[in-house]
C-alpha cells in the first residue's frame, strides 16, 4: 500500500471515527512490544466492529488490518460479513487475496479466506485455483497449505484431467520430491477419471521400480511401492516385480538400506528366497559367524544392523521378533 | 573446537527474556499470544526457573481470555466458550453488534489451560462446563474438529487440542472419541505417517497430533508390543518404521520425507516414539548432538544447526526434546500433554 507512515488516523474518510484502545487487562503477562503502527490500526478496527458498520471504509480498514495482523481471524471474519453485505466481487477479492499469500505462503487464515472465496465461486474458478497453486509451489515445491489446497480444489470442485501429468512433471523435475509422489498416491487413489487403485496397479508398480531403479537411495518410490499393495503383504510377496527389484539393486549395492528391508518384509511375510537372491547374500553370512548359520531373514537384520547405524537398535529389536515368530514355542505361548 | 555442552545458562537467560517481553517481530503472531507464552513458560518450566515469575498474576492474566457466556444467552447456540488467544481477538461481549463475536479458538484454550497447569492452578476451578458442552459443538461429521465457531480449517490440530483439553479437565463430555479415533485413522498415509488430513503428505506435527490424541483417549498402550499385537486400530508397525526413518544422517529428525532435520521435529517425532513405547529404538546420542548444534549463542534453539538467530517456538521444542533425552537439569515432560510430569 501506498500510505507509509499514514495509519487510519490521517484517512480523512475515518475522521469521525474514534478509536477505542485495547483493553489489556490485569496486567498482562509475557507482553508483546507492539509496534505503533499495530496498535493504531486495531483501535480504528475495533470502532468499526463494535459498530457492525459494513462499508467501503470498513473494508479498507480490514485491508490495513490484515496486512498488519494477517492472522487475526476476526479481521478476516469481519472482512467475509462486509463482502457479503456490499455485494463485492469475489474474483477481485480473489486477486486480493492471492496478493497477500504470495507474501505470507504459510498463513492459515489467508488460505481458508481463499477456500472460502473458491467455494461461493464454484467449479469454474477450479482451473484458476490450480494455477495458483501451481505458482506457490513452483517457488516452494513442499509448501503443506498450497497442496493442501489444491486437494480440496481437486475434491470439492475438479480439474482432475491434468493432475497426473503435473506429478510426473514435478517428480522430472525432483524425483526425491515427496510431496509430489503424496500427490501422485492422492490421484491414483482419487481421480474420478482412472477407476481407483486396482486399475492403475500395474503400471505404477512398473513407474516405481523404474524410479528406485534410477535412484535406489531414494526412499520415497520405495516406500510409494509399498503403498500400493498396502494391507495386502501376500500380493506383494507374490509379485516377482518386488522381490526382483530388490534383487536388482542388492546385486549393484548389497548395502542399499531399502532394498534390505522391502526383502526383509518379504522374507518375514513368506517370501521363499530364489537361489539367486541367496547367492548374493551367501559372501556377506559366511563370512559373520553369526549369521553363518542362520536364516536369510536373520542374515539380512545383520547386514541392517551394520549398514544402517543410526537404526542398530530397531534392527537388533526387529530380530528378536523374527527368532520369536520361528520359535514355536514362542508361538504356541 | 570442542564439542558443544548444553548452554543452560544462556537458555535461562533467553526464556527469563522472552517472558519479560516479547520482541516486536512477533507482532504477527500476536493472535497466539496466549500459546506464544505457553513456549516462554513452558521453556522456564522444563528449566526449573519458574520461580522467575509472578504465578498468581500469570493464572489471573491467562482465566481473562476465557469466555463465559452471558446469563440469557444459550450455551448450544454454536459459539464456543473457550478462551481467546489474544487481546486484539477478544471484544467485550456487550459492545458488539456480530452475533458472532466470540473469538475463542481450541488452541488458545489447550495453551490457557496447559499454562495454568503449569503454574500450579487448580483446574477444577476453572469453569468448564459451557467449555466442554460448546466445545462439542465444534466437532465435524467427519470427526475433526473446527478450531473457531466462525469458521477455519479443520485438521488433526485441534483434534489434539480437544483431545488434551477433555484430557487436563478431565472430563470428556466435550467430544465424541469413536468419531475422532475415525477422523485419525482416516489420516494416516499409504507409508505409515500422519499427513494433517486424509490424503495429504505424512507429517511429523500431524503424526504428533494424531498419536497423542489416540493416546490420551486410551486407544493406543504404553508398550511396544501390546500396540504392535493390538490390529484393530492404527498400523502400527508402518508408523514405527515411518517414525525411525525420520532420524537422518546428521542425527536430527525431518518433519517430512527427504527434508532436512529441523529440531522441532525431535520432539514431535520423537515424542510419537516415546508415546509409543519406541524411544529406545532411536539414536540417542545423534540426536542429542544435533539439538546441542541447534543452540543459539544467545541462548534458546534454532531451527537448523549453525543458525544464529533463535525463535520462541524452536527454543521450546529444543529444551522438550532434550527433557526426553533426559537431560540433566530438565524436569521429565508428560510428552502426550505437553506439560511437566509434575504439573499433571
Ligand atoms: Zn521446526
Amino acid at each position: 500500500m501506498d500510505h507509509a507512515n499514514s495509519g487510519p488516523s490521517s484517512w480523512p474518510e475515518l475522521a469521525d471515527v474514534v478509536p477505542v484502545p485495547q483493553d489489556d487487562g490485569p496486567s498482562p503477562v509475557v507482553p508483546i512490544a507492539y509496534r505503533d503502527g499495530f496498535r493504531e490500526v486495531m483501535d480504528y478496527f475495533r470502532a468499526l466492529y463494535f459498530a457492525g458498520e459494513q462499508s467501503p471504509r470498513a473494508l479498507r480498514l480490514t485491508t490495513e488490518a490484515i496486512e498488519q495482523n494477517p492472522g487475526n481471524y476476526t479481521v478476516w471474519h469481519f472482512r467475509r460479513r462486509i463482502l457479503e453485505a456490499l455485494d463485492s466481487d469475489l474474483l477481485e477479492e480473489m486477486n486480493f487475496v492471492e496478493k497477500i499469500a504470495e507474501c505470507n505462503p504459510k498463513n492459515y487464515q489467508i488460505w481458508h479466506h481463499k477456500r472460502w472465496l473458491a467455494e461461493k465461486l464454484g467449479p469454474d474458478i477450479a482451473n484458476k485455483e490450480h494455477g495458483f497453486t501451481m505458482k506457490i509451489l513452483a517457488t516452494d515445491t513442499k509448501n503443506y497449505h498450497a497442496w493442501s489446497h489444491r486437494q480440496w480444489v481437486l475434491q470439492a470442485l475438479g480439474g482432475w484431467e491434468t493432475e497426473l501429468q503435473y506429478c510426473n512433471k514435478l517428480l522430472e523435475e525432483d524425483i526425491f520430491n515427496n510431496s509430489a509422489w503424496n500427490q501422485r498416491f492422492f490421484v491414483i487413489t482419487r481421480s474420478p477419471l482412472f477407476g481407483g487403485l486396482k486399475v492403475m496397479h500395474d503400471a505404477e508398480v512398473d513407474y516405481t521400480i523404474e524410479a528406485i531403479l534410477g535412484n535406489p537411495q531414494n526412499e520415497s518410490p520405495w516406500r510409494y511401492l509399498k503403498g500400493l499393495y498396502k494391507g495386502e503383504n501376500n500380493c506383494l510377496v507374490a509379485d516377482e516385480r518386488i522381490s526382483g527389484v530388490c534383487l536388482k539393486v542388492l546385486k549393484n549395492d548389497w548395502t542399499c538400506v531399502f532394498a534390505l528391508s522391502l526383502l526383509l518384509d518379504l522374507l518375514r511375510d513368506g517370501l521363499q528366497p530364489s537361489d539367486e537372491l541367496k547367492a548374493i547374500l551367501e559372501p556377506v553370512r559366511s563370512s559373520d559367524p553369526e549369521t553363518a548359520d542362520a536364516d536369510l531373514a536373520i542374515t539380512v537384520c545383520c547386514i541392517l544392523q551394520k549398514c544402517d547405524p543410526l537404526r542398530v537398535n530397531y534392527w537388533s529389536w526387529f530380530k528378536t521378533t523374527l527368532s520369536q515368530i520361528s520359535d514355536p514355542l514362542v508361538v504356541s505361548g | 573446537m570442542g564439542k558443544p555442552g548444553f548452554e543452560r545458562a544462556h537458555h535461562v537467560a533467553f526464556f527469563d527474556a522472552m517472558a519479560t517481553e516479547l520482541p516486536g517481530d512477533y507482532d504477527k503472531q500476536e493472535v497466539n499470544h496466549l500459546t506464544l507464552s505457553y513456549f516462554a513458560l513452558g521453556g522456564l518450566s522444563l528449566l526449573r526457573e519458574l520461580d522467575r515469575v509472578n504465578k498468581d498474576e500469570i493464572a489471573r492474566w491467562v482465566l481473562s481470555f476465557q469466555v463465559h457466556p452471558e446469563a440469557h444467552t444459550d450455551v448450544d447456540s454454536g459459539l464456543f466458550y473457550g478462551f481467546c488467544g489474544s487481546r486484539s481477538t477478544q471484544f467485550p461481549l456487550s459492545n458488539v453488534k456480530d452475533p458472532c463475536h466470540n473469538g475463542s479458538h481450541l488452541a488458545s484454550t489447550y495453551s490457557a489451560l496447559a499454562i495454568l497447569k503449569i503454574v500450579g492452578y487448580d483446574l477444577a476451578n476453572v469453569d468448564s462446563k459451557a467449555l466442554l458442552q460448546s466445545m462439542k459443538k465444534l466437532q465435524q461429521p467427519d470427526g475433526s474438529f473446527m478450531p473457531i465457531h466462525i469458521g477455519a480449517e479443520t485438521d488433526l490440530r485441534f483434534v489434539y487440542c480437544a483431545a488434551a483439553i477433555c484430557s487436563m479437565l478431565d472430563d470428556w463430555t466435550g467430544m465424541d472419541k469413536l468419531k475422532a479415533k475415525e477422523y485419525i485413522l482416516n489420516c494416516q498415509s499409504y507409508d505409515g505417517g500422519f499427513g494433517m488430513v486424509p490424503g495429504s503428505e505424512s507429517h511429523g506435527g500431524g503424526t504428533f497430533c494424531a498419536v497423542a490424541a489416540l493416546h490420551l483417549m486410551g486407544f493406543i498402550q504404553v508398550d511396544l508390543a501390546s500396540n504392535l499385537n493390538d490390529s484393530a486400530s492404527i498400523d502400527m508397525r508402518m508408523l514405527l518404521e515411518w517414525c525411525l526413518q525420520r532420524q537422518v544422517n546428521d542425527g536430527g529428525f525431518q518433519g517430512r520425507r527427504n527434508k532436512a532435520s529441523d529440531t522441532c521435529y525431535a520432539f514431535w517425532v520423537g515424542g510419537v516414539l516415546k508415546i509409543i513405547g519406541a524411544y529406545h529404538l532411536i539414536d540417542r546420542c545423534a540426536l542429542r548432538e544435533f539439538l546441542l548444534t541447534c543452540q543459539s549463542p544467545y541462548g534458546g534453539f534454532t531451527k537448523f544447526p549453525f543458525d544464529r538467530i533463535p525463535d520462541i517456538y524452536h527454543s521450546y521444542y529444543g529444551l522438550a526434546a532434550l527433557s526426553l533425552l533426559e537431560e540433566e537439569g530438565l524436569e521429565p515432560l508428560s510428552v502426550e500433554l505437553g506439560i511437566l510430569s509434575s504439573a499433571l
